[in-house]
């Protein structure tokens, strides 16, 4: 008979081990990752897919082979090390918050990055004073910006876009226009447009989140703290700059805050130990990322708030080293305290805004909602060969081929003013027209530059490539412009069909 | 419980299925019986003297009074240094059983409703009860300094898993709890007296009600099944919101276990002190898990030989519940007045990783500590922390290993920060 012995408690809770906690965190980011990829699928094409797996593969690769070498040369068991050192979880985060286009150079330089100078150097998993996931994202905002694939395109994100803005917009109108190029707040909210990878949709963020703080996997007052004070420093800079609620909510749903909030802001390796420190932590973390933003015209407001708080952390432990049941009134002072110099950083920093002009990326507007009476018939496939429109750029993204034209119109032709400038989208797949945009109407202003109406210019839609009696009603009063642009289509039509 | 301190106590599963409707079984004595001598006793035999059962042997003579009796007839055969179920070694008194177990009242029985509190209190005295929580610490005490109770609590929650004895015994003997509790109500002044039942244990509830049928003074108390319920300061917590700094008397409440009134009231009808104990034999490292009457003083190896041996090659043996309890060396270990349960345990490796710094021991300390931020004191040897984090409030309950990820000892950090701080104050 053998007695074993050792120090009490002799039981362990079986449900909760770090493996198994990182393994299930692993799985939650994932989901967000196939949600992402679902949307590229969708809305670009496989080759995004391709390039979004293939990002994720690189990371992980490279993470693993940064540990396995680690490993190796500080003469450790490779796979014990590896077990215990969680590099899938960064490398899966830090793919999560790269932007589609990054290339596979950035990212693995940025992987490298993450976990050796992250984690490893400061004596590995447990021991890091930085997230490694966010010291990978910082990188690649601080040097590796202009490494971008080459065949991945993507447009302007929510958060870039208000910076460009000048982090406020006062005119209604335009607030609208803003919001309408990402299909508005509650697109914003669901995550159907472009940004990084992982940080588009709250909503999916918040469920896995919500599970995962269900779960105990990680700890749901921070990102709850840390998106609350973000509201409230954002609410109070809204009331002093005379805008809406969508300003608060604007801040919340996007660049990443609820990404980083619900899984790198809950690392517990870089949060303080004890709750009152995690929640002062969060109001920091909402304090700085509001204040990055709006003053070092940052959009990456959290990675960069995240790595600051993260060397307040040791701080804040030190600060509630406390017989916490006697210092609860102690604690209650500092997270108020906390929460008081929060709002006043930043309102000051969001005293007297000044909005900038926004301008709005032409390729992915939307015709102008211009009233206009439509009148005679004008046939597409013309044989008119005067003033033919001019082919300035044909680009193609799945089966959508996009013409930029130079069109002339009626003051080109009149008294040789400038010629319209028209994008013609073709399906090559359905043999259809897409769209029709007029981004620059030359023609005489209320006149000839209504073609650019959403009347008018959805007539086009649908018309196929065969169909040789295709015609359009033209603008009443402005039919050598309405004809320019159908000229403008035939060309393009034309050309597809060489 | 403030948003801000966190849960501080779990939900265990307590495994309690494995005992808690089987029959007590009887265990005799071997040949040889250990009476365990705590520090500072005086030894009132000599060897080779006749002793009966119920016979005084020693008695405690520092600033309390507890007399020790022996629990078989027989011959004294000397004193003996053996390991006690805290770890230390302690001597033991040894007996020679002589299989007889001949009964002598040391005291004469006592009727709880005419005798006055000073002479009930007396009476507790010389009986020698003791807290059977696991402590053991004398309860007469309690009972002499209570001033201004305003509620008795009898402390049945038994919150650590694998525990059934209070349980059984509760459902053994209702009547003599009743009893028990009316006595120690008169003696502690307060006007009612609460018994703490979790309230998962329905159907004992419903019998402890039905026994309590036109009693106004007593009720039942249900708390919730969470561990460490059964820890005063937790338990007072829970039902009145409210903290202390020493001892539950500053908030009017006296607190003793239930297994404290049955042995009292045993004690003031038959003029029985403890010298029998029901305990808890369980564990998975054992055939028949079981709840056993044995006399104070066998020895564990003997009590699982009679249980039918143990499951596997390789056990660890816990003197007391999983938690708190200390693992053994060997099972030589004896049954002490105090004693409840032994847990036997198949020996469940653990790969422990580096701290995650979760802080899942700082929310669920039910001292409200900070384990882990002790432990890094500890093991900077900074002794001004340790003393403003209080690692001398832990009462080594074992919750921040248990809740561990990392499966970090870090119950025993605190202990050798506590034992740092113990160090250098009296220098």
């Amino acid at each position: 008979m053998k007695f074993s012995t050792k120090v009490s408690p002799n039981i362990r809770d079986r449900e909760h081990k770090t493996t198994e906690i990182m393994g299930e965190l692993s799985v939650g980011l994932l989901f967000i990752f196939a949600f992402s990829m679902v949307f590229y699928y969708q809305e670009y094409g496989f080759e995004y897919v391709l390039h979004g797996a293939g990002l994720m593969a690189i990371s992980i690769i490279t993470a693993l082979a940064t540990e396995t070498l680690y490993a190796a040369f500080m003469k450790k068991d490779i796979k014990y090390h590896i077990k215990n050192s969680f590099p899938l979880v960064t490398a899966i985060i830090l793919t999560l918050t790269v932007q589609i286009n990054t290339s596979y150079f950035a990212i693995a330089v940025a992987t490298f990055f993450a976990i050796f100078f992250g984690k490893l150097v400061f004596g590995g998993f447990g021991h890091n004073i930085f997230n490694p996931a966010g010291v990978g994202r910082m990188i690649i905002f601080s040097t590796l910006t202009g490494s971008t694939a080459a065949d991945v395109m993507t447009s302007a994100t929510p958060i870039t876009s208000m910076a460009d803005a000048g982090w406020i917009i006062k005119d209604s109108a335009v607030i609208e226009k803003f919001l309408e190029q990402f299909g508005g707040l509650w697109n914003l909210f669901i995550g159907w447009y472009p940004g990084a990878i992982g940080e588009t949709s709250t909503l999916l963020i918040l469920i896995v989140c919500a599970y995962l703080g269900y779960r105990k996997v990680l700890d749901w007052k921070v990102p709850v703290v840390y998106i609350g004070s973000v509201f409230i420093f954002t609410t109070i800079i809204a009331l002093t700059n005379g805008v809406g609620m969508w300003y608060p909510m604007f801040h919340i749903l996007s660049g990443g805050l609820a990404f980083g909030a619900a899984f790198m802001a809950t690392d517990p390796v870089t949060n303080p130990t004890t709750i009152s420190g995690r929640i002062i932590f969060a109001i920091g973390l909402g304090a700085l990322t509001v204040l990055i933003r709006l003053k070092s015209n940052l959009p990456g407001g959290v990675i960069y708030a995240l790595l600051i708080m993260n060397m307040v952390s040791p701080l804040l432990d030190k600060l509630t080293d406390d017989w916490s049941i006697y210092a609860v009134k102690k604690h209650t002072m500092a997270i108020g305290s906390a929460l008081v110099m929060g709002i006043v950083i930043t309102f000051f920093a969001g005293n007297g805004l000044e909005a900038k002009a926004v301008v709005f990326p032409t390729e992915e507007g939307e015709a102008e909602d211009i009233p206009v009476t439509l009148g005679d018939p004008v046939k597409i496939f013309s044989d008119s060969t005067a003033d033919l429109p001019e082919i300035l750029e044909k680009t193609e993204e799945g089966s959508i081929v996009t013409y930029k034209l130079s069109v002339p119109g009626y003051a080109f032709v009149e008294h040789d003013g400038a010629p319209n400038m028209v994008l013609v989208k073709l399906n090559k797949e359905t043999k259809t027209v897409e769209s029709v945009l007029v981004t620059e109407a030359t023609d005489t202003p209320s006149l000839g530059s209504n073609v650019a109406a959403k009347t008018f210019v959805e007539q086009f839609k649908g018309i196929s490539f065969d169909d040789t009696e295709a015609a359009v009603d033209a603008v009443s009063g402005a039919t050598v412009s309405s004809k320019a642009i159908a000229k403008a289509v035939r060309v393009a039509i034309l050309d597809l069909n060489k | 419980m403030s948003i801000l301190i966190g849960p501080m106590k779990l939900h265990l599963n307590g495994h309690k299925e494995l005992t808690n409707h089987s029959e007590v079984k009887n265990i005799t004595a071997g040949k040889l019986v250990y009476i365990p001598l705590m520090a500072c006793t005086d030894i009132l035999v000599k060897s080779g003297d006749y002793v009966k059962a119920g016979n005084i042997v020693a008695k405690r003579n520092d600033y309390f009074v507890v007399p020790i009796f022996s629990s078989v007839s027989g011959i004294i055969k000397g004193i003996e240094e053996k390991e006690h179920s805290t770890g230390r070694m302690i001597e033991h008194l040894v007996i020679e059983n002589d299989g007889e177990y001949k009964f002598e009242m040391p005291f004469q029985p006592l009727d709880a409703e005419k005798a006055s509190r000073e002479e009930l209190v007396s009476f507790m005295m010389n009986a020698g009860i003791v807290g059977c929580g696991g402590a053991g610490f004398p309860s007469y005490v309690k009972y002499r300094d209570a001033k201004n109770v305003h509620t008795l609590l009898i402390n049945a929650v038994e919150c650590e898993p694998y525990i059934t004895a209070d349980y059984r015994i509760i459902d053994n003997q209702l009547d003599d709890l009743i009893y028990g509790v009316r006595a120690m109500l008169k003696m502690s002044g307060a006007p009612v007296a609460l018994i703490a039942i979790k309230k998962t244990k329905k159907d004992l509830i419903d019998k402890v009600n039905k026994a309590l049928a036109g009693e106004d003074k007593i009720k039942v108390k249900e708390v919730p099944d969470q561990y460490p319920m059964g820890w005063e300061r937790t338990l007072i917590y829970e039902i009145f919101k409210k903290r202390y700094e020493k001892l539950p008397g500053e908030v009017g409440v006296l607190v003793n276990n239930a297994t404290t009134a049955i042995a009292f009231a045993e004690a003031l009808k038959t003029g029985k002190p403890i010298i029998e104990k029901i305990c808890t034999f369980s564990g998975d490292g054992l055939q028949n898990p079981a709840n056993v009457k044995v006399p104070v003083g066998v020895s564990v190896r003997e009590i699982v030989e009679q249980l039918g041996g143990y499951k596997g090659e390789d056990v660890v043996v816990v003197g007391g519940g999983p938690m708190m309890g200390k693992a053994q060396t060997n099972d030589e270990v004896v049954i002490t007045s105090s004693s409840n349960a032994i847990t036997l345990l198949h020996p469940e490796p653990f790969d422990t990783i580096a701290c995650l710094r979760c802080g899942r021991c700082n929310d669920h300390c039910p001292a409200g500590l900070l384990p882990v931020r002790i432990k890094n004191a500890e093991e900077a040897g900074d002794i001004k922390l340790l003393a403003k984090l209080r690692a001398d409030q832990c009462i080594e309950c074992g919750l921040c290993t248990y809740v561990c990820p990392s499966k970090i000892e870090v119950s025993e950090a605190v202990r050798r920060g506590k034992a740092l701080l113990r160090a250098s104050a009296q220098k």
